[in-house]
């Protein structure tokens, strides 16, 4: 009997006792535990692996050379690469080969970062912003367009929210 | 290099295990019968080792009377190294992995690195070699060589100069393979460049292989720039259609869409080498004008219609059969298809109006040399070129024609001695290694054939009944030096070199020229009275296959007669039809009963008459005369234009079949590319049309087709899918 | 080098020359020349060395494309061979058209001890070109060279088939004028001279 009340009511006590303490200590303390989304969101950690971006170098051509190493490295097979070459007239990126069309199906990528390792240049990388979802699935497929930076320097920036949510403190 | 046929062994080390292996055999290739492998660049194994990598090192030593190994002061070269009695060979060392690491850290200092763009990058023997042997970091600080990158060498090879080890097989290949030695290598050392003369054009026929051979990205394909990364493609095995040779080949497709071929191992028919025409010859898969749904004429526009109406228009205008109806194909279609459609027109439309010949002589049933004269005409497989004494190549530039054969050939002149003698009214690429050239006018192979064989009876090498005997008077040598202006003793002496072992090659372009068939028959005499062999090979990819299961107004599948009314008619009572007794027409004679309005309905089959006949004018007035025409093909072409009916075809790759090259293999092409749009496989058209004409079960899939071609056609009984080998297999 | 290489164009090479195209410039001489030289390998290919120095006589001390060309057609080589070993051996003038004279300043470790570099500045500045150019008036080339195994007489230059050394300025000028006032070319001469090596003595042409 003294078993019963060792392994199963003292744990139980002790449980309820975590929760009485913290019942009783300030409510302010732990009031920005919360936020309440989507009318408010936090700055996400710095590594944090969400939505990607093909970045610019700071001259605004574009770093992705169209070297479908991310499509290699990808273990859900959600990007697809094809390349081009660069004229004189139409260069994009530097060098002799840029991607002309670059499309990531957002339903299939499970975030893993692989791209982003593989990338020989540092041009895709996973950004915060991690309200990606959608009504359509042909919505999921980001072109190139999508994911192309508008300015160097675009995606170090705290994303948009699309739900209109402001930044708290975290 | 293959090691030479010898019973010769010697017993060598290798790692301290013993094993026995030819005498000579190079140590590169003697370490892989214990499964090992040595990293090379510059050994290929179809050309003359040359050293120039240094990748292949290994150590060497010889065993001492008392049992010790006594190694070599320096790493040797295994590629150049041949194997003796005694050998120790020793791969795995510290010395050599050092050696290895060195080479490769060598290589690397003036390589660019780019591999992110290089189109080799994923498939190149030098990241390969790197990651396996090489270095983890370069001592190399100081500025790289730079020259320009992505020259453009040809159409279709792009140079880059930076990326190049100067291994020299791309040089080799030109040299010994395809015998142009468009490229060589200038300036030296670090400088070194394999380049053509002064950065002229790099126009030879079989530059594309160099791409292939290339360790390293410096040789790449203009059309596959860019396209793709070897790990987004997708890779089957497939044969090549767009000549007669049946090259075996790679084909690589990107999310359905053809992207590059490449060469496939085949000993028997291209070894791993292709042609230009072949590997850079596959475009119409993603033409712009590919025909994807079927087509109808109303109200004299073409208008997009379902395949039931197609079919319904096309029985309703085929109905009344016979002399009114007629059938022409390409050479792109298969085995399958061609059966299908001669027993569509036979059984159904009951007409034997079927023609795939092209040419201006069509030989009829009665000319051919099997009947007339039992000679095969086609005897000599591609591999048996290799072991020939004597080849007489006439009336035909074999580069153009037969590029495998010919690079079959030269290399039997270059590794056997074979003597080639090249017979043809123009220069020819085989002129370079040819033993004798005879440049005969413009229309006088007649003259010189009958030359040939007069010298070959006066040496009394060869007998001929007197009625040839006399008939050859008038082509003494002498009299046929003086008609085609070769000079007389290069008659006797071409004469001379042709025995036993020797084979005649000419193609179906020799049914262009006058006096074709007389050709034929003195070229098949000489053959027969010297005993040597004599081969008449088809041009296009399935021609011979159409020859043999009768596409033909005379012929029958499996070559039989409809003049032979017994044997006709066991032939259809094999296929389940009645053949209908009255002879069809030629193509010739095809359009002119098309342009007088006796044809009232036409289908062509992957063909375009105004690209294949001679004759323009009569094959437009043909195509304005005839009431319903059918065309059926893959792209659209200028036939499409009077068409009443298109109906879209699938590619070779994007179906299943088989083809007979001009060797009569057969090989089958198994489905690599998704269906085209609406488009459906050519016999299943043909299937389909027979089963809206007369209910009946229809044929599922090629297989069966082929099942009863070997029913009808018992040549083909090696050809049915569960006997068919990777290699295909000769009829 | 890599100079001759220019992108532009893409896609669109000119096409080798074709045999009945080509200006054949071999004199009868060269011609005899050639034939008795080819008497003495068992093949063509090894009469590849001579008959570029022919050529090189021929065509007036510079290997152009048309020459190498004529030399592959006379010899029934491919053209691509005979360049790649013209551009291998540097005595072979294929980079560009070469002066009547070619000064070849040595400035190995002998002659630059013994102040070769002041030579060959002086020359420099005297001619107004640097090493591997021409002079405006195509009469003197300039080129840097290793050993001439002459170190005794350093500081050393070769013009043609002479050497000259010790060489100073006062010695230059005089050099320089005489050599301006010779009308015949001694690159010529070293080509020929060398062709008359290869020839056996019944079959010199003088």
């Amino acid at each position: 009997m003294s078993d019963v009340y060792k392994s199963v009511v003292k744990p139980i006590l002790a449980g309820f006792g975590i929760t009485r303490r913290r019942l009783m200590q300030r409510r302010k303390k732990y009031a920005d535990v919360t936020v309440q989304y989507p009318d408010e969101l936090r700055e996400q950690y710095p590594r944090t692996r969400w939505r990607h971006f093909l970045t610019r170098y700071d001259n605004g051509l574009e770093k992705c050379i169209g070297c479908s190493l991310c499509a290699g490295a990808c273990p859900a097979r959600c990007i697809f690469v094809e390349a081009a070459e660069n004229t004189d007239e139409a260069r994009f990126s530097p060098g002799e080969r840029y991607a002309v069309r670059y499309e990531i199906n957002m339903i299939r990528c499970i975030f893993c970062g692989y791209c982003q390792d593989a990338c020989p240049t540092g041009a895709i990388i996973l950004r915060k912003d991690f309200e990606l979802a959608d009504y359509r699935r042909e919505d999921f497929i980001y072109t190139k367009e999508m994911l192309l930076e508008e300015y160097p320097g675009q995606s170090e920036e705290p994303f948009e929210s699309k739900v209109g949510g402001v930044y708290v403190n975290g | 290099m293959a090691a030479a046929p010898t019973t010769d062994t010697v017993t060598i080390s290798i790692n301290d295990v013993e094993i026995e292996v030819p005498k000579g055999e190079l140590i590169v290739d003697a370490v892989k019968r214990l499964g090992l492998e040595i990293p090379i660049f510059c050994y290929h194994s179809r050309m003359k080792p040359v050293g120039m990598c240094r990748m292949c090192l290994v150590e060497v030593g010889f065993k001492q009377p008392d049992g010790s190994v006594r190694k070599m002061p320096k790493p040797q070269a295994g590629c150049t190294l041949p194997a003796s009695e005694g050998m120790a060979v020793y791969t795995d060392t510290e010395l050599v992995h050092k050696d290895r690491r060195g080479v490769l850290e060598f290589l690397l200092i003036n390589h660019p690195l780019d591999c992110p763009i290089c189109d080799r990058g994923g498939e190149c023997p030098l990241q390969n070699n790197t990651l396996f042997y090489g270095p983890s970091t370069s001592r190399f600080i100081e500025l790289k060589r730079h020259l320009p990158k992505a020259f453009p060498l040809s159409r279709y090879v792009t140079l880059d100069l930076e990326r190049c080890i100067q291994c020299g097989r791309c040089v080799r290949f030109t040299e010994e393979i395809s015998g142009d030695a468009q490229l060589a290598f200038r300036f030296r050392g670090a400088n070194m460049q394999p380049t053509s003369f002064q950065l002229t054009e790099f126009e030879s026929k079989f530059s594309g292989n160099v791409i292939e051979i290339c360790p390293v990205g410096a040789l790449t394909s203009t059309k596959y720039r860019f396209r793709a990364r070897p790990w987004d493609l997708e890779t089957k095995p497939a044969i090549c259609t767009v000549c007669s040779n049946g090259c075996s080949v790679w084909f690589d497709y990107r999310v359905g869409k053809f992207v590059r071929l490449n060469g496939r191992v085949n000993e028997a028919v291209n070894e791993e080498w292709t042609c230009d025409r072949g590997k850079f010859g596959h475009d119409f898969y993603n033409s712009p004008k590919r025909l994807l749904a079927p087509a109808l004429r109303k109200e004299d526009a073409l208008r997009t219609a379902n395949w039931a109406e197609a079919y319904a228009a096309i029985l309703e205008a085929f109905e009344p059969g016979g002399n009114a109806v007629a059938a022409l194909t390409g050479p792109m279609v298969s085995n399958e298809s061609y059966y299908l459609l001669q027993k569509l027109f036979r059984g159904v439309f009951r007409s034997n109006n079927l023609d795939h010949r092209w040419t201006r002589h069509l030989s009829a049933a009665s000319d051919r040399l099997e009947s007339k004269m039992g000679m095969p005409t086609v005897a000599t497989s591609i591999e048996a070129f290799e072991h020939k004494s004597a080849v007489l190549a006439i009336g035909t530039s074999l580069a153009d024609e037969e590029p495998i054969l010919f690079l079959r050939l030269r290399k039997a002149w270059f590794k056997n001695g074979t003597k080639v003698v090249v017979a043809c009214d123009r220069d020819t690429d085989a002129d370079s290694f040819a033993h004798l050239v005879l440049r005969y006018r413009p229309g006088t192979e007649m003259a010189l054939a009958g030359g040939l064989l007069a010298a070959a009876v006066e040496s009394g090498r060869a007998t001929v009944p007197d009625p040839v005997r006399e008939d050859l008077k008038r082509y003494s040598p002498s009299a046929a030096a003086s008609a085609t202006g070769v000079p007389e003793d290069r008659i006797r002496e071409a004469a001379d070199i042709l025995g036993p072992n020797a084979a005649i090659v000419t193609t179906h372009r020799l049914l262009d020229v006058a006096d074709a068939q007389g050709t034929l028959e003195y070229l098949a005499g000489l053959a027969m009275c010297l005993r040597a062999e004599f081969n008449l090979y088809a041009l296009g990819a399935n021609d011979q296959g159409a020859l043999e299961l009768g596409i033909h107004p005379e012929l029958l599948p499996s070559g039989v007669a409809l003049a032979d009314a017994e044997a006709a008619a066991e032939v259809g009572r094999t296929m389940g039809i009645e053949i209908p007794r009255e002879p069809g027409l030629g193509t010739h004679e095809l359009l002119r009963a098309c342009a007088d309005g006796r044809i009232k309905a036409l289908w062509l089959v992957g063909c375009d008459p105004f690209a294949l006949h001679a004759d323009r004018d009569l094959v437009q007035r043909a195509l304005e005369g005839v009431e319903f025409l059918v065309v059926q093909d893959i792209v659209e072409t200028e036939a499409t234009s009077y068409a009443s009916v298109i109906l879209p075809m699938l590619g070779p790759a994007e179906q299943d079949g088989t083809y007979t090259n001009m060797e009569r293999r057969v090989q089958r092409l198994r489905q690599v590319i998704p269906d085209a749009g609406d488009a459906k496989p050519a016999w299943r058209i043909f299937a389909e049309a027979m089963l809206r004409a007369q209910p009946q079960t229809p044929f599922f899939s090629a297989e069966e087709i082929m099942e009863e071609i070997a029913r009808v056609a018992p040549a083909f009984e090696v050809a049915r899918y569960d006997r068919l080998g990777h290699e295909g297999t000769r009829l | 080098m890599s100079e001759l290489i220019q992108i532009g164009g893409m896609n669109e090479r000119p096409k080798p020359p074709r045999p009945e195209d080509l200006s054949l410039r071999f004199s009868d001489r060269a011609i005899r020349e050639l034939e008795a030289l080819e008497t003495h390998y068992p093949e063509r290919k090894a009469c590849i060395l001579p008959a570029l120095w022919i050529a090189q006589r021929e065509y007036g001390g510079y290997l152009s494309g048309e020459a190498l060309a004529e030399v592959a057609f006379r010899l029934d080589r491919s053209y691509a061979e005979i360049e790649g070993v013209a551009t291998f051996y540097s005595m072979y003038n294929t980079a560009h058209p070469v002066g009547r004279h070619m000064i070849e300043v040595c400035t190995c470790l002998t002659c630059q001890i013994c102040g070769a570099y002041p030579i060959a500045e002086y020359l420099k500045e005297k001619l107004g070109v640097g090493f591997g150019e021409t002079t405006s008036d195509g009469v003197f080339t300039l080129h840097e060279v290793e050993c001439l195994d002459a170190c005794d007489r350093a500081p050393l230059i070769q013009v043609g088939d002479e050497y000259y050394g010790p060489v100073d300025k006062a010695y230059l000028d005089n050099l320089l004028d005489r050599l301006r006032s010779e009308a015949a070319s001694s690159v010529v001469k070293l080509a020929d001279e060398i062709v008359q090596v290869h020839l056996r003595e019944t079959e010199r042409d003088r």
